[in-house]
């Protein structure tokens, strides 16, 4: 069927970096499941969904990254969604045999759980998926300004936690 | 290439993880089965529409919701309160009774008896010509 080649064609050229996305903003590899068979289910009721659309991987996020949100909203307290979060250690990068490079990673993935998870969007976004600052307003839905200042804190935060380390491997 | 640059390049360079293989074949599973039993168009576009509209601030959309729905309750509140309905729905009291019998008579006796209404009348007046001035002319 059209559908089912459709579907597969979309799974093939853009899960991957939806699950990676949705692992680093929901910091729980059972959400970014869930939040991902959501959109593909979404996406195979609604054929018409991309019709017209220029940017499939800019689409597909944002519609990952409203999901997400409404499966944050969904839980009973904010609060506890964030220390839930905060508290998650997941496997963000690829296991690598380097100790420094395995300390870097876990320290780089541990830096972006304490980030707010807008922030942490945003830098997901700019860094692992090349997106322009526009591009990442369009994409979550904020102005331009809010995204590059979002970026730059996020950043800066990663940095000062990362320095000593990122030092001592260069 | 100065040192925040490098910082960026070198995080860009962290691979990220693979999804679970597994994933595959369950995601589409799950998609291809929500497929078949995809509901209608018309059940479905409003549940979008309304979704579409209130996704961005829901708790604004809710309280606004909310204050019209307290202000219809005020306002049907105050319309159960009007006079005209309490007046219907409370009989008038012994003496409001007497009262109101005691101004029907004073109207009454104001008025005056039903006879002399009839005396008051214009009595009927018979036919008289318009002008005795034709007869005064056939006389002369």
């Amino acid at each position: 069927m059209a559908a089912d080649f459709q579907l597969d064609r979309l799974f093939d050229e853009h899960a991957q970096a939806l699950f990676a996305f949705l692992l680093n903003f929901t910091r729980d590899e059972e959400d970014a499941r869930d939040v991902l068979q959501e959109l593909f289910v979404k996406l195979a009721r609604q054929p018409g969904l991309l019709r017209g659309v220029q940017d499939e991987r800019a689409f597909l996020l944002r519609l990952a990254h409203n999901a997400a949100i409404d499966l944050m909203r969904r839980r009973r307290s904010r609060a506890a969604v964030n220390v839930k979060y905060g508290e998650q250690r997941v496997a963000l990068f690829a296991a690598d045999g380097d100790p420094d490079a395995a300390a870097f990673r876990a320290e780089l993935s541990a830096g972006l759980a304490e980030l707010p998870p807008d922030q942490r969007a945003v830098v997901h976004l700019k860094l692992w998926e090349g997106l322009t600052f526009e591009q990442i307003a369009a994409t979550l839905d904020i102005p331009l300004n809010t995204a590059a200042s979002r970026y730059r804190y996020g950043l800066d935060k990663l940095r000062a936690r990362l320095r000593p380390i990122y030092e001592e491997i260069q | 290439m100065n040192n925040d640059e490098q910082f960026e390049q070198h995080l860009r360079r962290q691979p990220l993880r693979h999804m679970p293989s597994a994933w595959r074949d369950e995601v589409l599973a799950a998609a291809n089965a929500a497929a078949g039993s995809r509901p209608s168009t018309l059940d479905a576009r409003p549940v979008s529409w309304w979704r579409e509209l209130c996704w961005p601030h829901p708790a604004a959309w809710a309280a606004l919701a909310g204050v019209w729905l307290v202000m219809l309750g005020v306002q049907f509140a105050s319309r159960e309160a009007s006079p005209q309905s309490f007046a219907r729905q409370t009989p008038p009291s012994p003496q409001l009774r007497e009262l109101l019998k005691q101004q029907v008579q004073l109207f009454a006796e104001l008025v005056g008896p039903r006879e002399n209404q009839e005396a008051d009348r214009p009595k009927p007046v018979a036919p008289q010509p318009r002008s005795s001035r034709r007869e005064e002319m056939l006389n002369a």
